[in-house]
C-alpha cells in the first residue's frame, strides 16, 4: 500500500502539506489514465505509483487500459519508431484501418464519460478523443521524442492529437513544431521507495557481488541498459580498456533482452564476444525484474556510465545519481537535464571522452563524493515522483481554472 | 490594527512558447514577444532549479550564448541578477539592449536552437499566519522552499516592489536590522533549501 506520507523522509512535511493544499482544490474532480499496459515499461511504472498517490490525496483517480491484438501493438511499435526517428517506411491502409478498428473496439470498453480529466497515455489510444464530451478536458501525455518525425506518422496522429485540449512532453525538445495545442513540460521520475532505489544493507550489496563474482575491493565501472546499440555498450567497454591501461578496475554492463527481442540478444552476444578474454569484464542478462540486483551493483558502482548515443529522457541517470553517484553520460536527450556538465558528472560525446572524465573521477575521491552528492540533491529537488504528483496536480488545477 | 503577514505558496508548470530562436537575430525578436512569465521562467526559476545550468551560468539565455561560443554575450547577461529588478518589462529591455550591441553576428545559424519557454503560475495561500516575529519564525520553519521562493522572489516582482515580502512585514514591526539582512541574501551564492536555513538564523540571533 503506497502511502503519501513515506515520501516526508525525502521532501519534509511542507511539501507534503502543500501537496494536500493544491489537491483540496481539486477534491471533486475525477481523473482518469488510460494506456496500453500495466506491466512493464516506464509508463506503467509510473502510473502504478502515481495513482494511488492521486488517490491517498482525495482525487478520485482511475486507470484503465486500452487492449490490442498481437498486430495491433506489432504497428504502433512501429509508429512510434517513425514518431521517434525519420524514416522512409510507409504507413499501410490495412494498418490504419487495424488501428481504427481497435480504437473501435475499445471505446465501447473504456468509460471515459465519468470522468472530468483524461489523460491519454502515447499514440496507442491516442484516438479515443472521439468519445471526449464538451464538458471534460483531454490531455495527451506523450514520453516520445517526437522532435523529428517520420511526416506519414506525424500525419497520422495530428489528425487525432490538435482535438486535445493539451499534451505533454518530458522535455521542450521532444515537441515537434507542427503541434497547435498547448503543450506542458513534465519531466519525468523516480520513484525512491520502488525496490530499485530503496536503500540496501551493506551486506546483500556484498552478496549481490559474489553471487556474480565482481571483486568488491576493485573500482566497478557500471552502464544499467538495455543490450542496443544505441546504448554503445561497446563504447563502454573502448573506455574501458583505456582506463584499464592506469587503473586496476573491473566493468559491469547489466540490462536484459526480451525473448522477442533479436536485436538485443544479438548486441549480447556481440559484446560478450568482444569482453570474453578479460575477467575484470561481466556481462550479465538479468530477468526484467532484478530491481534489488540493479540498485545492489549501482550502490557498489565508483563510477556509472550512460553512454548513449541518442536517449529518450533516460531515468536510470536520476536512478545512479540519487545513490550518490557521479554519472559520466552521452550528450544527448533527457541525459543533457540530468547531467550538469561538471556538477554532477559529465557530458561525453566519445569513448575517448567517458575513458578521460571516469580516470579523473577515480583518482581523486572527493570529486567523486562531491559530485555524487551534487547528483542527489538534484535528483532530490527535480526528479522523485513527489515532484511529479505536483506538475500533474498544477496542470490539472490550471486545467480546471481555464475550464471555469 | 495588528500586521499580519499571511504565509503563501505557489506552484507552476512550464509550458512551450512555440518561439524559437536559431540566430541572434531570432532571439532578439523572441525576446520582444515572449510572454512576461517567459522572462520570468528563464531568469528566476533557475534560482529554484538550481543547478539547471552549470553555476557560473546563473540563467538559461546566458548558457546558450555560452554553448553557441558567444562567450562575451554570456558572462554579460549572466551578470544580470534578476532579484535587482521589480519590474520584469524594465529585465526584458535591458536584456535586449545587451544583445542588440551584438547585431553584426546577428544571422549565423547556431548550432543549437533556443527554445523558449514559461510558466503558468498559481499562489495558494497556506493556514499559516504571523503578527510578531516569533510567529515568522515559526511560519518559515513550516514553510517549503515553493514559498520562500514566492515571498522572498516573485512576490517581489508580481507587486512591482524593490524589497522581499519577509523584510517588508519585518520593517512594519520594528526589526530593520533583520530586514536588511534578509534583503542582502545572494540568493545565487546558496540553493533554496540552504537560504531557508540562513533566514531563520538571521531571525533567530
Amino acid at each position: 500500500m503506497i502511502n503519501l506520507k513515506d515520501y516526508e523522509q525525502f521532501i519534509g512535511k511542507e511539501t507534503l502539506i502543500e501537496l494536500e493544499i493544491i489537491a483540496k482544490q481539486l477534491k471533486n474532480i475525477r481523473v482518469l489514465h488510460v494506456n496500453s499496459t500495466n506491466k512493464g515499461g516506464g509508463v506503467a511504472e509510473i502510473l502504478s505509483r502515481l495513482i494511488p498517490l492521486m488517490n491517498s490525496l482525495g482525487i478520485k483517480t482511475d486507470w484503465k487500459i486500452f487492449k490490442g491484438s498481437y498486430n495491433f501493438f506489432k504497428f504502433t511499435k512501429k509508429l512510434h519508431n517513425l514518431l521517434h526517428l525519420p524514416s522512409d517506411e510507409d504507413i499501410e491502409s490495412e494498418e490504419i484501418n487495424l488501428y481504427l478498428r481497435t480504437t473501435y473496439e475499445n471505446l465501447n470498453e473504456i468509460n471515459t464519460e465519468d470522468y472530468d480529466i483524461v489523460f491519454i497515455h502515447d499514440p496507442q489510444p491516442l484516438a479515443l478523443i472521439v468519445k471526449k464530451q464538451e464538458n471534460q478536458k483531454w490531455i495527451w501525455r506523450c514520453h516520445i521524442d517526437t522532435s523529428t518525425p517520420s511526416p506519414k506518422a506525424w500525419n497520422l496522429i495530428e489528425l487525432f492529437i490538435n482535438s486535445y485540449d493539451a499534451a505533454i512532453f518530458h522535455m521542450p525538445e521532444f515537441i515537434y513544431k507542427g503541434i497547435k495545442i498547448p503543450t506542458y513540460i513534465i519531466p519525468p521520475s523516480i520513484d525512491p521507495l520502488h525496490p530499485k532505489n530503496i536503500s540496501l544493507e551493506e551486506d546483500f550489496i556484498f552478496q549481490t557481488l559474489n553471487k556474480f563474482s565482481v571483486d568488491p575491493e576493485k573500482p566497478i565501472l557500471l552502464q544499467v541498459s538495455r543490450f542496443d546499440r544505441l546504448k554503445d555498450p561497446i563504447g563502454v567497454y573502448n573506455a574501458y580498456k583505456l582506463i584499464r591501461k592506469k587503473y586496476d578496475c573491473q566493468l559491469i554492463l547489466v540490462g536484459s533482452f526480451a525473448a522477442d527481442d533479436p536485436e538485443g540478444e544479438e548486441v549480447y552476444k556481440e559484446v560478450l564476444n568482444q569482453t570474453a578474454e578479460d575477467k575484470n569484464v561481466f556481462i550479465l542478462n538479468l530477468p526484467p525484474d532484478s530491481h534489488l540486483e540493479i540498485n545492489a551493483f549501482q550502490r557498489a558502482a565508483t563510477v556509472v556510465f550512460q553512454k548513449s548515443i541518442r536517449e529518450g529522457f533516460g531515468l536510470v541517470v536520476s536512478e545512479a545519481m540519487f545513490k550518490l553517484k557521479p554519472v559520466i553520460g552521452g550528450n544527448t536527450g533527457g541525459i543533457k537535464r540530468q547531467i550538469i556538465d561538471g556538477i554532477n558528472g559529465y557530458l561525453v560525446n566519445t569513448y575517448q571522452g567517458a575513458a578521460f572524465r571516469a580516470r579523473q573521477l577515480l583518482a581523486d575521491k572527493e570529486l567523486r563524493l562531491k559530485m555524487g552528492q551534487n547528483a542527489y540533491n538534484i535528483v532530490k529537488h527535480r526528479f522523485l515522483i513527489t515532484r511529479h504528483l505536483k506538475d500533474y496536480l498544477t496542470l490539472i488545477y490550471e486545467i480546471i481554472k481555464n475550464k471555469n | 490594527m495588528k500586521t499580519v503577514f499571511k504565509f503563501k505558496t505557489e506552484f507552476w508548470i512550464p509550458t512551450y512558447t512555440k518561439i524559437s530562436a536559431t540566430t541572434i537575430y531570432d532571439f532578439r525578436i523572441g525576446l520582444k514577444i515572449i510572454p512576461p512569465n517567459s522572462l520570468l521562467y528563464h531568469f528566476y526559476i533557475n534560482i529554484f532549479n538550481y543547478h539547471s545550468v552549470p553555476s557560473i551560468y546563473t540563467n538559461s539565455f546566458a548558457y546558450w550564448f555560452y554553448k553557441n561560443g558567444y562567450y562575451q554575450i554570456g558572462e554579460e547577461i549572466s551578470s544580470i541578477d534578476p532579484t535587482d529588478y521589480f519590474d520584469i518589462e524594465k529585465l526584458r529591455q535591458d536584456l535586449i539592449d545587451i544583445i542588440s550591441r551584438y547585431q553584426e553576428q546577428d544571422t549565423k545559424t547556431l548550432s543549437e536552437p533556443f527554445l523558449f519557454l514559461s510558466i503558468q503560475r498559481n499562489i495558494f495561500h497556506t493556514n499559516l499566519k504571523a503578527t510578531n516575529l516569533e510567529e515568522l519564525i515559526d511560519g518559515i520553519k513550516k514553510s517549503s522552499i515553493n514559498s520562500i521562493f514566492y515571498h522572498l522572489i516573485t512576490s517581489k516582482v508580481d507587486n512591482k516592489k524593490a524589497i522581499n515580502d519577509y523584510s517588508e512585514f519585518l520593517n512594519l514591526i520594528g526589526q530593520y536590522n533583520k530586514a536588511e539582512l534578509i534583503n542582502k541574501i545572494d540568493v545565487y551564492a546558496l540553493n533554496l533549501y540552504e537560504i531557508k536555513e540562513l533566514i531563520l538564523e538571521v531571525l533567530t540571533k
